[in-house]
């Protein structure tokens, strides 16, 4: 068939149908749409247009599974076309395949397709997949067909400044605030300023800062974000070694916000105090503090600056401590807390708080100052580990105000530490009891549930909090709709030690009953339940957040094209870059974190299954089944685990509630190490300052005999990790000495490598070629 | 207290929306956080902490190697190493087309502060900036929000602290059946500077910081 390149012309009635096919299609009347697309393919089965429509319209009507095979098919016989291009984009983008999608639509474009909404529509979805090169000539061919409007200026200038070409960025926002200049409105204002701070910005990262500060001076007073303006103002001071001026800035900066830590280091930085005389300093800082009384840096920062041997130190701990333990600031301790990094420091509070305790509590009538002393000493003790004095503090107070909520989070703290966590979990729940309003508390006592592994009490204390639709039992799937990360992730961790502890009861119950009693048989049968009922859900909820963040990471697909229009593109490339990072923020690393463990501990299983005769687990499996069929209480327990499923599922009618298949498809897996890597891969770039990312990558590399990776891992974990000639890491030390006998021992390896493995270690840790294997692990032993 | 106060960015937003699970029933999903960010980017305010600052300016501290460097702690508070968030103040610009004044207004959406931080000031410190900036950079006329009546805490900052008007009563605006007050507050920018409230002496600009000490 021959493309219709340039020029699709509607010549006969199968394109005429097809045309009207598209209009339905657009009018989402779906089944209309077919019925002429069918019969256009009846008498002629090779037309290619039809047979895209076809594949998309089956996408809509749910015919999923069908409907990329008509896509595939139409592709094949016309892939120059630029309507069957275009389509395939549709159906691609459709199921989110953004790679595809652009593919296709670009083709669209190149294969002369007249609809220039087109470029618009892959310009979104190049930035999706970060395909900036190509993401520039869209943005700049789309510019072209509608000039007319700001949002397509500055949408080039992002895609210039994503391939980090400032210069055409800049001259980009420059034409158009000239085009522009005349005609802006009062609505335009907003944009007009975070274009001109946008342009101010890049012309900065371009590294010509006496180019940026001259542009910010002359566009003044088209910035209406003075904190912005100031901040850059300041920032280009500094970096222009124009100090004094920087001063005056960070000066004004204050006024507006005493409160930002920041603007107090950077004043001293433009002061040059830094480096000076403690007692210049906190004559500054008397001086800031005269200006901004209730504000906290001009107080706290002299502690972190005054060393615990000067004169004047307890002094200001005092003036610190007294006010707030007077007025009951409940953060009175934490706010001093960082200071404990520094024992002689943290003394030196200790004794301030000891002898107002002694000295002037006694003297003081409110009594509830006496109690709020005893809360900051209660909490000390703790940090110090000396629960028995923090209990009596704690105590004390508690007898003296019984109903002070604050008090009992601490009293359950200190118990945790005891190990005692579920007796912790009823104090943090007294607690909560005493403010039924408090969401925070409530947050508090589900936490400790939690750790208590009660799960089920967990989620109905939260539950009071949640939105119940009809018919629901508990706050469960409202936790996974309204992404309660942490929830999810303290529940899958309770599953986990939950099912490490039936594990062990297995281990122990196989280790002291041999005898294969019915009733013993069926003792095991209940633990191996157990194991694999929580082992799946513990899957199950860290495989929430994964999905999670993968709506994280889709939601910024709408605001490719939203900041533009709105005018905010600082922001927006801030968020690129963020969501670049994503899968090293804090919860999710913890959730990769918690998956590694279970992953390595299925593969050791299987591994042992592997080389033993008697695979226990599905031994187990079989007897279950066929007691099962015995078991005349069988309807009772399929109602018991109906409501069992109520309970924990995530969402409405959810094909695998328990994880149960998530768990079978992963011991069943023998790729489960790759599938492994596969999660932290995103990590090699997002999270390579982090120690997990390359104490995980190792093993898995270890693994799979990938020696010359496991070396650089380690190097890698070495620097992460703060190791270096002077700091030699024991973690190290074992990990090179593994290496190096796995690698040795490994018959399957290629001799070439294990001997570049070997040179690279001992180039690493040089140590490691000139000292036995046990003079090197007592070098590398911090 | 390493406690700072600052603009809100997308790199804080998850930990705001951490923050507001932990203290408040109305919740929102992450692209309504996006959504405030890349639209009202100086309307939004966190207070973190701060630790880092404590041990860089700590001349006697690193004499005790503590070993090995820790990953961020996997709190879903934290963004950084050191550096969590304790409270946020999400705030916007009125955007629905069907209101009904026209005048430019700003609303808080959302506002919370950790219990564990609570009664030092932060809320009313976020109140401060966030109102500040919503004037500044978006000419808000006023700034409106919703408070459960039963809400003491929180109708003392607004009412109290903030000198907001109760302008009337919701019936039953929350999903569980409460009344809500709705306030506002005429916003003056000369006013609004938020240094003024701290009634400290005047830093005068002219004069060399280090001259007098
Ligand atoms: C309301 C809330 C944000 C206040 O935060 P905060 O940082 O403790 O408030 P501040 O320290 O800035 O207090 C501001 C004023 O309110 C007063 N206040 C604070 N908590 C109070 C309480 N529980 N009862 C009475 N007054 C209280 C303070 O004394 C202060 O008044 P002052 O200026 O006369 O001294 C906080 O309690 C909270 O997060 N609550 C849960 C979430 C919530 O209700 N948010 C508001 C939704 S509209």
């Amino acid at each position: 068939m021959v493309a219709k390149k340039g020029n699709p012309i509607f010549a006969n009635k199968e394109d005429g149908n097809f045309r009207e096919a598209l209009k339905l299609y657009d009018a989402k009347q779906y089944k209309k749409a077919l019925k002429l697309v069918e019969t256009n393919l009846k008498k002629n089965s090779n037309h290619a247009e039809s047979l895209a429509l076809k594949g998309c319209i089956n996408h809509n009507i749910g015919n999923k599974s069908e409907a990329e095979s008509y896509v595939l098919k139409a592709i094949q016989k016309a892939p120059a076309n630029y309507l069957v291009n275009h389509l395939a984009g549709i159906y691609y983008r459709s199921v989110e395949n953004y790679v595809e999608a652009s593919k296709w639509l670009k083709a669209a474009n190149d294969n002369g397709s007249p609809n220039k909404p087109i470029l618009r529509d892959l310009s979104l979805m190049q930035t999706q997949i970060r395909d900036y090169k190509n993401l520039k000539d869209s943005r700049q061919q789309y510019l072209e067909f509608q000039p007319g409007y700001r949002a397509n200026w500055t949408g080039v200038a992002i895609a210039h400044h994503l391939n980090k070409d400032y210069a055409a960025a800049v001259s980009t926002l420059t034409k158009i605030e000239g085009i522009i200049k005349e005609h802006l409105t009062d609505a335009d204002r907003y944009e007009q300023s975070e274009c001109v701070l946008y342009k101010v910005d890049i012309i900065a990262k371009s590294g010509d800062i006496a180019k940026a500060l001259a542009t910010l001076e002359e566009d003044s007073s088209e910035i209406k974000d003075r904190l912005s303006f100031l901040e850059y103002k300041a920032r280009f001071l500094m970096l222009l070694d124009k100090k004094h001026e920087a001063s005056l800035i960070y000066r004004q900066l204050l006024q507006r916000n005493p409160d930002n830590m920041q603007y107090y280091n950077l004043l001293e930085l433009s002061l040059g105090t830094v480096g000076n005389s403690v007692d210049l300093r906190l004559k500054l800082y008397e001086k800031l503090d005269s200006f901004y009384p209730r504000s906290d840096p001009p107080k706290f920062l002299p502690l972190t600056f005054t060393p615990s041997s000067h004169a004047r130190f307890e002094e200001k701990v005092r003036s610190y401590l007294v006010p707030q333990l007077k007025r009951g600031i409940p953060a009175t301790f934490v706010n001093v807390k960082p200071l404990y990094k520094n024992h002689k420091k943290l003394k030196v509070i200790e004794k301030v708080v000891l002898d107002f305790y002694a000295a002037e509590l006694p003297k003081i009538d409110n009594p509830t100052v006496f109690v709020w002393t005893n809360y900051f000493l209660a909490q000390h003790y703790l940090y110090l580990n000396e629960l028995d004095t923090a209990n009596k503090y704690i105590d004390d107070a508690l007898k003296h105000s019984p109903t002070l909520v604050e008090l009992y989070t601490i009293k359950a703290r200190i118990v945790k530490h005891q190990g005692k966590f579920e007796e912790a979990a009823d104090i943090m729940n007294a607690g909560r009891e005493l403010d039924l309003q408090d969401r925070f508390i409530n947050s508090k006592a589900t936490k400790y549930y939690f750790r208590a592994n009660k799960v089920d009490e967990a989620i109905d204390c939260i539950s009071l909090f949640t939105k119940l639709e009809d018919g629901v039992i508990n706050g469960c799937k409202d936790l996974h709709v309204m992404q309660v990360n942490w929830v999810l992730v303290e529940s899958a961790e309770a599953y986990k030690r939950l099912y490490h502890e039936y594990e062990a009861k297995l281990k122990e119950f196989k280790e002291s009953s041999p005898l294969e009693s019915e009733e013993s048989k069926e003792l095991e049968n209940e633990l191996v339940e157990n194991i694999e009922t929580y082992k799946g859900l513990a899957l199950k909820r860290y495989n929430a957040v994964l999905k999670i963040f993968k709506i994280y990471y889709n939601d910024q697909y709408d605001f490719h094209s939203y900041c533009m229009r709105r005018g905010t593109p600082r922001d927006y490339i801030d968020t690129l870059e963020w969501e670049d990072r994503i899968h090293s923020t804090p919860i999710y690393t913890r959730v990769l974190k918690g998956m590694a463990e279970i992953y390595f501990e299925i593969y050791n299983e299987q591994q042992v299954k592997q080389s033993s005769e008697s695979p226990s687990i599905e031994e187990g499996k079989t007897t279950k089944k066929q007691n099962n069929k015995k078991n005349k209480k069988k309807s009772q327990i399929n109602k018991k685990k109906a409501d069992f499923i109520a309970r924990v599922e995530s969402e409405k009618d959810d094909e695998d509630p328990l994880g149960a298949k998530l768990l079978s498809d992963l011991t069943n897996d023998d790729q489960i190490i790759d599938k492994l890597f596969q999660l932290y891969k995103p990590l090699i770039e997002e999270g390579k300052d982090l120690r997990l990312t390359h104490e995980v990558l190792y093993k898995t590399y270890l693994i799979e005999g990938k020696y010359v990776l496991a070396l650089q891992s380690v190097k890698s974990l070495n620097k992460v990790l703060g190791g270096s000639s002077d700091v030699k890491l024991r973690s190290i030390g074992e990990r090179v000495v593994e290496l190096s006998e796995t690698a040795q021992n490994d018959k399957n390896a290629n001799a070439a490598i294990v001997k570049v493995v070997g040179k690279g270690l001992v180039s690493a840790f040089p140590e490691f070629g000139e000292l036995s294997k046990e003079d090197f692990l007592n070098v590398y032993s911090k | 207290m390493g406690i700072t106060i600052r603009q809100a960015t997308i790199n804080d937003i998850q930990a705001m929306q951490n923050a507001n699970l932990h203290n408040l029933p109305e919740n929102y999903q992450l692209k309504y956080y996006m959504y405030h960010i890349l639209s009202w980017p100086q309307a939004s305010f966190v207070a973190t902490t701060y630790e880092d600052i404590v041990e860089s300016n700590d001349t006697e501290a690193g004499e005790e190697f503590g070993g090995e460097k820790e990953d961020p702690k996997g709190d879903s508070a934290y963004i950084n190493r050191g550096e969590k968030i304790v409270g946020y103040v999400l705030g916007k610009m009125e955007d629905d087309p069907e209101a009904e004044d026209k005048t430019p207004h700003g609303h808080i959406t959302s506002l919370s502060v950790m219990r564990t931080y609570r009664r030092m000031g932060i809320a009313e410190k976020l109140m401060r900036q966030s109102l500040y900036a919503m004037c500044e950079s978006f000419d808000a006329q006023y700034v409106s929000l919703h408070v459960r009546k039963s809400n003491r805490a929180a109708l003392h900052l607004y009412r109290d602290s903030l000198n907001f008007e109760v302008t009337s009563i919701e019936k039953s605006y929350y999903q569980d059946g409460e009344d809500a007050y709705a306030m506002r507050l005429t916003l003056e920018l000369d006013e609004l500077l938020p240094s003024l409230a701290q009634k400290g002496e005047r830093d005068d600009l002219s004069k060399d910081l280090l001259e007098s000490l």
